[in-house]
Formats: C-alpha cells, sequence, structure tokens
C-alpha cells in the first residue's frame, strides 16, 4: 500500500512539473508567403511542415527547449518545432494569398515549389537601411 | 391584439422556413423572400411595420452590393508592384535545383556590411534581399522585388574564386543594386501583358498564366544569354564612380576588385561567360582610369 502510494506521489509530482513547465506564450500568425517549421533552431534543418501566410501558430516558452533568442519554439497542427521570430506576428498579416486568391489558386503550386518558396525565406539574407 | 398574434405567425414561419430556402443568399433576403409581405400590408401598416421593412430592403440591398465587391475583388491580379516580387521569387523557386541556393552558407555579415555601405552613399530605407548561391556558372544578377525592394543573388564559388572581403562582396552587390535602380532588367523582360493586365479583374475567365510564363522566360535569357551592354555598363560604371569618388578608400577598392575579377575571368575557364553577360571588366577599369597624358 505505501509503495503504491509513493508511485502515485511520484506520478503526480512528474505530471505537476509537465505541466508547468511549458507555458503558451501566444497565438501568432506566420507573415512571409510560405515558410517551415523547423525540426530544429538552425536555417537549414529540416522542415517537419510547410505553412502559408496567415497561418496561426502556437508559441511556447519552455525550460526544457533551450533556443537561440531570434528564434521561436511553436507548434503547428501536431509538430512542434521552431519557426524564426521575425516571421511571426500578432496580428494577422495581409498576404498575397488572400488578397488575390483565385489567381494564387489557380497557380497550383505543386508540394516542391512550396517547399522551395519556403525555404527561400529561410535562405534569404534580409536587410534594410535605416531612415534618415 | 390579433394583429400582433398574426406578424408572431408570420415569423415563426418565416424562421421555419428559412432554414430550408436556398443556399448562396443572404439571411436578410431568404427573409425578406419567404414573407410575403403584401398579404399583410395592411396589419404592417397599422402598426407602423412598413417602413421598417424598406429598411431592411434597404439593408439587404447594400449588403448585396457588398458581397458582389468582395466576390469580384477575389479574381484581380495583382498590382504591378506585386508581380514584379512574385514573379522573380517564383524564378527562383523554378530555378531552385539550377541556381543552388539551398545550402548551408558561410556568414559574411553582408546584412550589415551592405547595408552600412548603401546608408553611407544616402540610400535609406532601402530593403534588400541578398541570396547566396552555390553555383559557379550563374554569377550574379539583381532582380525586382516588391514595394521597391531589390533580390541580389552572388555566387559563393565565384567570391572564394575571387578571395574576395566582406567590403569587396558589397560593393558587387552594391554594382548590381545601380544596375537594378537604372531600370535595364525590368526593361529587357518587360511585356505586353505585365504592363496591361495587372490590377485588373479576370472574373469568369481563367486566369492568364501567359503573363508569368512570357516573364519567366525572360529572366531566363537575360539572366543566363544576353546579360547587359556595353553601353549599360558603362553608365553603372560612371554611377559607381560618382558615388564612390567621396570616398577614396570604398573608391580605390572598387578599382582593385575591377582589376581583380578582369584577371581572373581571362584566367578561370569556369567565368568565360562572364564577360559576355558583363562587358567588361576591363573596360571597366578603362573607364575609370584617368586619361594618359600625352606629353
Amino acid at each position: 500500500m505505501r509503495a503504491l502510494m509513493l508511485i502515485f506521489l511520484s506520478f503526480s509530482a512528474f505530471a505537476e512539473t509537465g505541466a508547468t513547465d511549458e507555458k503558451l506564450v501566444g497565438v501568432f500568425y506566420f507573415r512571409p508567403l510560405l515558410g517551415h517549421v523547423h525540426q530544429s533552431a538552425v536555417r537549414e534543418s529540416a522542415s517537419l511542415t510547410t505553412i502559408q501566410c496567415a497561418h496561426p501558430i502556437k508559441v511556447y516558452e519552455s525550460s526544457k527547449v533551450s533556443t537561440d533568442p531570434n528564434w521561436a519554439y511553436v507548434e503547428v497542427a501536431d509538430h512542434r518545432g521552431f519557426i524564426l521570430k521575425e516571421y511571426l506576428s500578432e496580428k494577422r498579416p495581409d498576404c498575397f494569398q488572400g488578397r488575390y486568391p483565385k489567381f494564387y489558386d489557380s497557380l497550383n503550386l505543386d508540394l516542391a515549389e512550396l517547399y522551395y518558396w519556403g525555404r527561400l525565406y529561410d535562405q534569404y539574407i534580409q536587410g534594410n537601411t535605416r531612415v534618415h | 391584439m390579433i394583429n400582433i398574434f398574426k406578424v408572431t405567425l408570420a415569423s415563426i414561419s418565416l424562421l421555419a422556413a428559412v432554414a430550408s430556402a436556398a443556399p448562396g443568399k443572404l439571411q436578410e433576403e431568404k427573409e425578406l423572400e419567404l414573407v410575403d409581405f403584401k398579404s399583410v400590408k395592411k396589419v404592417l401598416q397599422q402598426d407602423g411595420l412598413s417602413q421598417s421593412v424598406k429598411l431592411q430592403e434597404k439593408k439587404v440591398e447594400a449588403m448585396k452590393k457588398e458581397k458582389a465587391t468582395v466576390e469580384t475583388s477575389r479574381y484581380l491580379y495583382p498590382t504591378q508592384d506585386e508581380l514584379w516580387g512574385f514573379i522573380s521569387e517564383y524564378w527562383l523557386v523554378k530555378n531552385a535545383q539550377l541556381l543552388q541556393w539551398d545550402f548551408q552558407k558561410p556568414d559574411y555579415g553582408l546584412e550589415k556590411s551592405f547595408g552600412s555601405i548603401l546608408e553611407s552613399m544616402g540610400f535609406y530605407q532601402k530593403k534588400f534581399k541578398i541570396l547566396l548561391l552555390n553555383n559557379p556558372s550563374i554569377v550574379r544578377a539583381s532582380l525586382p522585388g516588391s514595394e521597391g525592394e531589390v533580390i541580389l543573388l552572388l555566387s559563393v564559388p565565384f567570391i572564394r574564386s575571387l578571395d574576395l572581403s566582406k567590403l569587396e562582396i558589397s560593393l558587387l552587390l552594391l554594382e548590381d543594386f545601380f544596375r537594378l535602380e537604372q531600370g535595364y532588367f525590368k526593361k529587357a523582360v518587360e511585356t505586353e501583358k505585365l504592363r496591361t493586365l495587372p490590377g485588373t479583374n479576370f472574373q469568369g475567365a481563367k486566369p492568364d498564366f501567359s503573363l508569368i510564363q512570357e516573364v519567366v522566360k525572360n529572366y531566363d535569357k537575360e539572366i543566363n544569354e544576353k546579360g547587359f551592354t556595353f553601353q549599360q555598363q558603362f553608365e553603372v560604371t560612371k554611377k559607381m564612380d560618382s558615388f564612390l569618388k567621396s570616398n577614396p578608400e570604398l573608391w580605390n577598392a572598387y578599382f582593385r576588385l575591377l582589376g581583380k575579377i578582369d584577371r581572373m575571368v581571362k584566367t578561370n575557364h569556369q567565368y568565360k561567360d562572364y564577360i559576355r553577360l558583363f562587358p567588361s571588366p576591363e573596360m571597366q577599369v578603362k573607364w575609370l582610369s584617368p586619361p594618359e597624358k600625352v606629353l
């Protein structure tokens, strides 16, 4: 009985740690035309899934996942991975697909094209000059 | 009391019928259709409800118009500015395997380096995207983006062959930035459809994708075959000259860079096409050199 009690206590302690360890920061939206949820916080890392502009993304903070400050730890559908923070927006963005839905849909981009278009945004070195 | 009962009865029967009414119509529209307002006209007038029926009809009309406008806007071609960026990226995606830009690249710190050169030249509020290629056959290109953005392509094998510094890479990018600003590329690849179709509506027809296909073909020709003319190269070199003159360190670096490229393209067979596309580093050095004095 005592042993059973001990097992029960240890299980409940574990569950509590798991529950409090992870914190939902909020729901954000993906900004570029297309992109990827990455396996690790590196631009070249493998893609878990391809997402489109305005896709809602749950951002989490977890003590178990240490990540580069430029990357967010995210959940998209049943995938947990990483997205560059600069590609996330608090408000639903005004996307090309949203402005021109029939034109975009008629393009019928195939899976390889969708994949590469997402990779493009990972590979760009982006910058802009200051406002004078 | 009886009147109120009649109106209530009509409303109940209306609600029951609305659920089974034709789809695709506004809820308010269905309600208006289902009530035979003529038969209860007197009742409505007595209760002062005919006014509210008229208001409802106007509201439905306005909503129908709004719905039609939204539906029509879904069939718009993008604006020309948006199409430039879209086509450039579409070309990059279509040529991903050839260009080989999806690779782990060295960090040259170009975001800061090129940004500060642009700022030192007085180019503020400029957005740029740099894409490094792992391919020696396509050395460099500058493509139009949307909202005044520029997309600059540069080959890493080319950078390595010349052992270029961060400053030299930024100067090459600046030259490409000027080339795009001069509008040579857009002028060379633009088609009649790209001038006329953007912003128009294709509702009731299929969108004309030859609008994109033709321009993409022109991108291929321009970047891989045609390149730039001597006149265009002269203008770009002179523009670089006038912008860099106020900063001797940058001017000298640019002059030395052209010399380096000239020597390399003459000796390295891998870059034999460079002179054809960007004529010619040798001439560029001559155009920048001070005129020789004849004694």
